[in-house]
């Protein structure tokens, strides 16, 4: 059932070869202009690519988890979120359990990293696992496994090296010729053959300013696409939309923002972990505007592909979102459940804040002593002393 | 978190389910926003942060004591006054939490507990916690 998402993939696809090619184009003239030689530009650019590239392929996602400072956690750390990433697991197919991380941050956002299915890790704030419920917290995780499951983390890293090494190409270029002239081979013969110099200086010029910008745009293209496919797909795991829809009003309406996130890494998250706003705001954005998702997602009426194609039409008034080939693949109806959570006599808010804050004490390495009037104190683990006064009653209690 | 008066590790306190970081040298405690909201929500059914809001509103008070830097932020909070005549608060100005100087928790909790005017605000919630975990040092 899962070949139709290549054919999405494939125009997606599509997209990177323009920006491979704008890789090229570019590295060619840049070339020309500072050293004479255009075959000298492309191995300088292909060089600088494949190196990122490789980075990317085998570290990037360590190095991702490791600037967001996230934690990896087991089954007996968080049970609650174990089991929803175990149960979207499943419900998706995925093969291999991801490795889940959790990020100290007050902020609520998520994202998923890995180069491919086997190598897949989902990461979530602590502030956002303390806000949801279970059918909230199942809506992100099945829209974070559904990028793996897409193969989206890996199509997404690439792009962002693609568009790495052209904005560090032109900003190196347009610093060069700023400061340093275009160098000498080029001077020593400006007598001779000026005009076709001249033009090449300005096709590059053109190219150093607009290159970024115009990978910038289909990279962002590119990543909004994903996030309606994962919204989809997340939609027909958990079989009620609600629950992510919900969890996406949640972290719209927090004002906090993600402190690890930057440029690059933020279309790995589940919503722009920027909060600033601007005219410019949807056309350069990484992600769909949320209120626009929300809606989609409450009008559905039904799990499926088709469903939340149709519901993506009704607001659009235009194309389908979701690749022809899925929607003719996904047979049948697929009925919405209701909620689970006001069932299972859920955990209420503190419950669910100080069940993750207890996580994150034990991963810091925090002492934990248990007083008799009602206090529970976390000791630092820098703390020299063998014994802690309560505050609260007064007594000593000895730190095991 | 590293107390903003003498960089110490702090402590947490948990009680009630509601975590404050408190700091073992001078007795300072630290009220994180996300706890306040925690605390308050079941009170009041206004949105969550209007208390920090409401705060960080009202004037500056006028005094000498000393700006402190907010633990996690790092920029100078605004001292403002939150019912009590003499009780001085430091707020972090993008809404992080609140700070409570040592001092200023012992004398919370040796007010006699009906001087304020305000029942069930939210301020008044807040003291109430904070007399509550702390009565013990009335004795200090």
């Amino acid at each position: 059932m899962w070949e139709q998402i290549r054919s999405n993939r494939n125009k997606s696809i599509i997209l990177v070869i323009g920006m491979g090619l704008l890789l090229f184009v570019l590295g060619y003239f840049l070339g020309l202009l500072f050293l004479d030689n255009a075959t000298g530009g492309l191995i300088i650019a292909l060089i600088i690519w494949v190196i990122m590239s490789l980075t990317a392929y085998f570290q990037g996602d360590s190095i991702l988890l490791s600037i967001s400072k996230a934690r990896k956690i087991s089954r007996e750390d968080h049970p609650r979120l174990y089991n929803v990433v175990e149960e979207m697991k499943i419900a998706s197919g995925l093969e291999k359990m991801p490795d889940i991380y959790i990020i100290d941050d007050p902020a609520l956002n998520a994202f998923a990293t890995g180069r491919d299915i086997k190598h897949a890790s989902v990461a979530i704030t602590s502030g956002l696992l303390q806000k949801l419920n279970r059918d909230e917290l199942q809506g992100v995780i099945a829209h974070e496994i559904s990028h793996i499951k897409n193969r989206d983390v890996l199509l997404m890293s690439m792009c962002s090296v693609l568009l790495g090494t052209i904005v560090i190409l032109s900003w190196y270029a347009s610093r060069i010729m700023l400061f340093g002239g275009t160098g000498r081979s080029r001077r020593d013969r400006s007598s001779g053959g000026g005009g076709a110099q001249l033009i090449i200086m300005l096709i590059a010029i053109v190219l150093m300013i607009f290159a970024p910008i115009f990978a910038k745009l289909i990279y962002f293209a590119i990543s909004r696409k994903r996030e309606y496919l994962a919204d989809a797909s997340g939609a027909l795991y958990t079989r009620y939309p609600e629950g992510l829809a919900s969890a996406l009003e949640k972290i719209s309406s927090s004002e906090i923002q993600v402190q690890a996130a930057n440029n690059a890494t933020a279309p790995m998250y589940i919503d722009n972990p920027f909060r600033k706003k601007g005219a410019a705001q949807n056309l350069s954005s990484t992600h769909p505007p949320t209120a626009e998702r929300i809606r989609i997602l409450r009008s559905m009426s039904g799990a499926s592909y088709v469903d939340y194609n149709q519901a993506y039409k009704n607001i659009h008034n235009t194309h389908s979102i979701i690749p022809e080939t899925a929607l003719t693949a996904s047979s049948g109806a697929i009925p919405l459940r209701s909620a689970q959570s006001e069932k299972e006599g859920e955990l209420d808010e503190k419950k669910q804040a100080r069940e993750t804050s207890d996580v994150l004490w034990r991963l810091n390495e925090y002492k934990t002593v248990d007083c008799g009037c009602g206090v529970r104190l976390r000791v630092p683990p820098g703390y020299r002393g063998t014994e802690i006064k309560c505050p609260r009653c007064g007594s000593i209690n000895q730190l095991k | 978190m590293i107390c903003p008066v003498c960089k110490s590790d702090m402590f947490v306190i948990e009680y009630n389910e509601i975590e404050l970081d408190y700091c073992n040298q001078c007795g300072g405690v630290w009220f994180d926003q996300g706890e306040l909201e925690l605390m308050l929500k079941p009170a009041s059914s206004e949105n969550n942060n209007l208390l920090l809001k409401k705060i960080l509103s009202s004037r500056d008070a006028v005094t000498l004591e000393q700006k402190r830097r907010c633990p996690l932020c790092n920029k100078k909070m605004k001292k403002v006054n939150i019912g009590y005549p003499d009780i001085l608060i430091d707020a972090c100005e993008h809404g992080e939490g609140l700070w409570f100087d040592g001092g200023e928790i012992l004398k919370l909790v040796q007010q006699l507990p009906t001087q304020s005017t305000k029942e069930n605000s939210n301020e008044q919630n807040v003291v109430d916690f904070l007399t509550e975990v702390f009565h013990a040092r009335k004795q200090d």
